[in-house]
């Protein structure tokens, strides 16, 4: 973790007269060229994070290494990195060119070298020939693009996005996403952009970092992001899941009930009251109702999605909800009884319950 | 920006500071001596008493030019929202032939000096026997007010959601009805913003007054105008006080309606 | 009036009534053009009068007033006169009003709107009272003067009144309100997150300000600047009175020959020219301002 390119350590923010820091010591790290995804919901402290790294606000303690070296106390605009705002904050009163153009300028770069790295910059986000354009004539797709532009021009030591894909409509966002995966590859930038959409995060980066209320909740790859939440939070905000709480009564095995009980993979001391979470699409339709891990109920819901299944089961007092690929051979009906059954692995233990 | 020094901090909002003070400089300097006692300018007050205010109230020429202010700023507040709401209506419910002609026609005494406009309506009103009368000095202020009142009750009038009037009348309202149920209550904040600005356009205004009254149908701006011709004693501070204190009500009223900013 | 056919839904409009309609717009519109477009015929006419006293007589038509204008050094000096003060107070203004308008537009204090409010309201009180403050200020024994003396500093009396200076200072502040409202509403493309994109790319504090700021903002202090400029050339009453008498501007100069001479074809050509400085003016800024725009 020490030789990662990014390392934010034990950052707090606390804005002056307010009760609880916005953001509460949060520490992860990122190694050269790969993309992380700051997630969560709104006002949880992940844009506070981003404008913190940037250095339009001073972290209340905490530092943020870049290459081993604490930046948080240069000023932002000695930090040398790029930022693609929500809005893009593209200079209204200069042509694309001249955005993409003015860092390089304060750079001093000379005139010619200017030219010729605004002319690859626009080549790189397909913008070729559009640099004498007013930012006024451009669609939001191509602001965007001037915006990574404008951020990358300067090659920057590291690429942030606010909100990248939240001005776009639906059509232009997904190809916008696979369009910042690619330049991102292709640049070998480091980048972290911050986003409330769960597809977007998962879709595009790396490493995701989940948020709630000011503090970081798990670090990890979309799949472990995914399937092994750590927390009922991260595995609540991520995906669909039906939720138990239960005794464990032997390693591996959780009394819930109502229900059989469940077997489950993790470590939990026996007599510790845990809760567990299955997702809808680990749930399969099983012969017999004496497998373990398997649940008996009547079919209250369904709803067809073309590919999917999805079924709320009414099972000893609760709802599950499960999806089933609708070529499964005989698929239930409202009102009939149907048995379900799921592997331990896929019973995750999202948190322990207070007793 | 976080980088910001203290040091310049403080000297940018000292100098806010000090730009606000010579904003307000006269307001601030008139109120104090208001309560000088002493028969001519001077600073700093002598001694602190209400005698100008006393004086003030005992003067017949001041007390009578305020009631004549005070009933032609309503009769011209009256008018120009009465006028300004019609108006208002055909611009942003209406297309017709000319409207731009028209709207151009509403802004226009925006552009054009004060003192010319004056000019021109006392050479208008002079063959019709109506200067130095109620009638002549409304009119000449309804011009230069119209355009306010059409400003602040276009501006609610847009904001009206022309569905919620739909609804009533799909709900059984008469356009009738929806008119006076649904569209005036919706716009009356502007009705009511355009119509205190109005009044207090007519209440301060001095400029198209001086040329159109003398005697009769004085206002108190252009009485206030005369006697500093000749003397600048408290008593002036103290009706300026007055004057200022009617228009810190008309300002919080407005800003409380629709915002200052967008009234103006 | 006739509500009964108002077009309350706005569903019908294209085809409402077009008596309706002419019921809307006449009260309106006949106020409008005796209070306005009337007068500003009459004016023109009257220019070309012959002049008599209090009055003038509608059947001739001459120039006389105008050639007694042209060919007056006096009028001369009063344009002149009248040009400088404007073109003074709409750049001290314009300066004193753009760290407020600045201010107000980047500040997130809670207060943003009473300051705002505190800044524009002085607009609503009446230019006579806030030239009489003024008349304390700068007045003989007024603030000033008697601060300078009671900390010794001068022997005698400044004369800050009774002149242009002191007609000038006052009408800065008089028309710093319209400068701040001029520049708030022109100040729309200003954006926090375009200064922070700058900072970002690598400009300074100076740097904001003189390639972001600046030119963001140029178009709004330039409308400012001709609204003073304008208010300022035709004012009188500030003048006037600031002035002692001894201030000759166009506004002053119209009003007297107005009420006092009784000239109203004089007036009437003095309001003219007045009215096409004021033009000509406006053209020269709506040509500044494309130029800045492209």
């Amino acid at each position: 973790m020490a030789d990662h390119h990014v390392v934010i350590d034990n950052l707090v923010k606390t804005y002056p007269g307010a009760q609880k820091p916005s953001v509460d010591h949060v520490s992860f790290s990122l190694p050269r060229g790969e993309m992380l995804a700051l997630l969560g919901p709104s006002g949880c402290g992940k844009t506070t994070i981003l404008r913190m790294i940037a250095g339009l606000i001073a972290p209340t303690s905490g530092a943020i290494r870049l290459e081993g070296r604490d930046v948080s106390s240069i000023a932002v605009y000695k930090r040398n990195l790029g930022m693609v705002f929500q809005a893009y904050a593209l200079f209204p009163h200069m042509t694309v060119a001249q955005n993409v153009s003015f860092g390089l300028e304060m750079r001093k770069v000379s005139r010619a070298e200017r030219e010729e790295r605004v002319r690859k910059a626009l080549d790189l986000v397909k913008l070729t020939g559009l640099g004498d354009r007013k930012v006024n004539q451009l669609s939001g797709g191509q602001q965007q693009r001037a915006a990574i532009a404008r951020s990358l021009v300067i090659e920057p030591e590291l690429l942030l996005l606010d909100e990248p894909l939240s001005n776009l409509d639906a059509k232009l966002r997904d190809e916008m996403r696979d369009e910042i995966r690619d330049i991102q590859a292709r640049t070998g930038v480091t980048a972290i952009f911050v986003t409330h959409d769960q597809d977007e995060a998962l879709s595009m980066a790396d490493r995701l970092a989940v948020m709630s209320a000011g503090r970081l909740e798990q670090v990890g790859t979309p799949r472990e992001i995914f399937d092994r939440p750590q927390t009922e939070f991260v595995a609540s905000f991520i995906g669909a899941g039906t939720f138990f709480e239960g005794r464990v009564a032997e390693p591996g095995l959780a009394v819930v009930e109502g229900l059989k009980p469940l077997r489950f993979v993790g470590e939990a001391p026996v007599g510790s009251m845990v809760k567990l979470m299955i997702r809808p699409h680990r749930l399969v339709l099983a012969g017999s109702s004496g497998l373990p891990n398997s649940f008996t109920g009547t079919v209250e819901h369904i709803v067809y999605r073309g590919q999917m299944l999805t079924l709320n089961v009414r099972c000893g007092g609760r709802l599950l909800q499960a999806d089933l690929p609708t070529h499964a051979g005989v698929l239930p009906e409202k009102g009939s009884e149907v048995t379900l059954a799921v592997a331990p692995q896929d019973v995750t233990l999202v948190g322990q319950v207070a007793p | 920006m976080q980088s910001n020094p203290l040091l310049g901090r403080i000297a940018w909002n000292t100098l806010i500071a000090l730009l606000y003070l010579f904003l307000l400089a006269p307001i601030i300097v008139v109120f104090i001596i208001s309560f000088d006692t002493r028969q001519y300018l001077a600073f700093p007050p002598e001694s602190f008493s209400f005698g100008s205010y006393v004086k003030v109230f005992q003067n017949v020429k001041f007390i009578s030019a305020f009631w004549r202010s005070l009933v032609i700023g309503a009769i011209v507040g009256f008018v120009a929202v009465s006028a300004g709401m019609l108006l208002s209506l055909s611009l942003v419910r209406y297309q017709f032939r000319g409207k731009a002609a028209v709207g151009f026609l509403i802004l226009a005494p925006f552009l054009v000096p004060h003192i010319v406009l004056a000019v021109g309506i006392m050479l208008v009103i002079a063959p019709l026997g109506l200067l130095d009368s109620y009638p002549g000095i409304v009119l000449a202020h309804l011009g230069i007010t119209i355009p306010y009142t059409v400003r602040t009750i276009t501006m609610s009038l847009m904001a009206v959601d022309t569905r919620v009037e739909e609804a009533a009348l799909v709900h059984g309202a008469s356009p009738r009805m929806v008119f006076w149920r649904i569209t005036l209550p919706l716009v009356r904040p502007g009705l009511i913003a355009g119509g205190v600005i109005a009044f207090l356009i007519s209440f301060d205004e001095a400029t198209i007054s001086l040329f159109i009254v003398s005697v009769k149908a004085s206002t108190l701006p252009t009485e206030i105008y005369h006697y500093l011709e000749y003397s600048t004693d408290p008593q002036i501070a103290a009706l300026s006080v007055i004057l200022i204190l009617i228009s810190v009500a008309v300002v919080m009223m407005v800003e409380k309606l629709i915002g200052l900013r967008k009234a103006l | 009036m006739s509500a009964a056919a108002l077009p309350a839904a706005g569903a019908s409009s294209a085809n409402a009534s077009r008596g309706v309609l002419l019921m809307l717009l006449l009260p309106g519109l006949v106020a409008l053009v005796i209070t306005f477009l009337l007068p500003l015929i009459w004016l023109f006419r009257a220019s070309f009068a012959s002049s008599t006293m209090g009055a003038f007589s509608g059947g001739d038509w001459t120039v006389q007033s105008y050639s007694a204008v042209l060919f007056d050094p006096f009028y001369w000096r009063v344009a002149w006169n009248t040009l400088v003060l404007g073109f003074n107070v709409a750049i001290f203004a314009v300066i004193l009003s753009y760290p407020i308008a600045l201010f107000l537009v980047r500040t997130e204090s809670r207060f943003r709107g009473v300051l705002t409010a505190l800044a524009v309201a002085p607009l609503l009180t009446s230019s006579v009272v806030r030239t009489y403050g003024w008349m304390v200020i700068l007045g003989d024994r007024g603030v000033i003067n008697s601060t300078l003396q009671s900390l010794s500093l001068t022997g005698g009396v400044i004369r800050l009144t009774n002149n242009s200076f002191g007609a000038t200072v006052a009408l800065i502040e008089i028309l710093m309100p319209y400068a701040i409202l001029a520049m708030l509403s022109g100040f729309g493309r200003l954006n926090p997150q375009l200064e922070e994109a700058a900072a970002m790319l690598g400009a300074n504090r100076v740097k904001v300000f003189t390639r972001i700021i600046l030119p963001l903002s140029a178009p709004g202090v330039l409308t400012a600047a001709l609204l003073v400029f304008v208010l300022a050339i035709s004012s009188f009453v500030t003048p006037r009175l600031m002035g002692g008498g001894r201030v000759f501007v166009l506004g002053t100069e119209v009003f007297n020959e107005a009420t006092v001479t009784l000239n109203w074809p004089l007036a009437a050509a003095l309001s003219v020219m007045l009215l096409i400085l004021f033009s000509s003016i406006i053209l020269l800024y709506q040509r500044a301002l494309r130029a800045l725009e492209t």
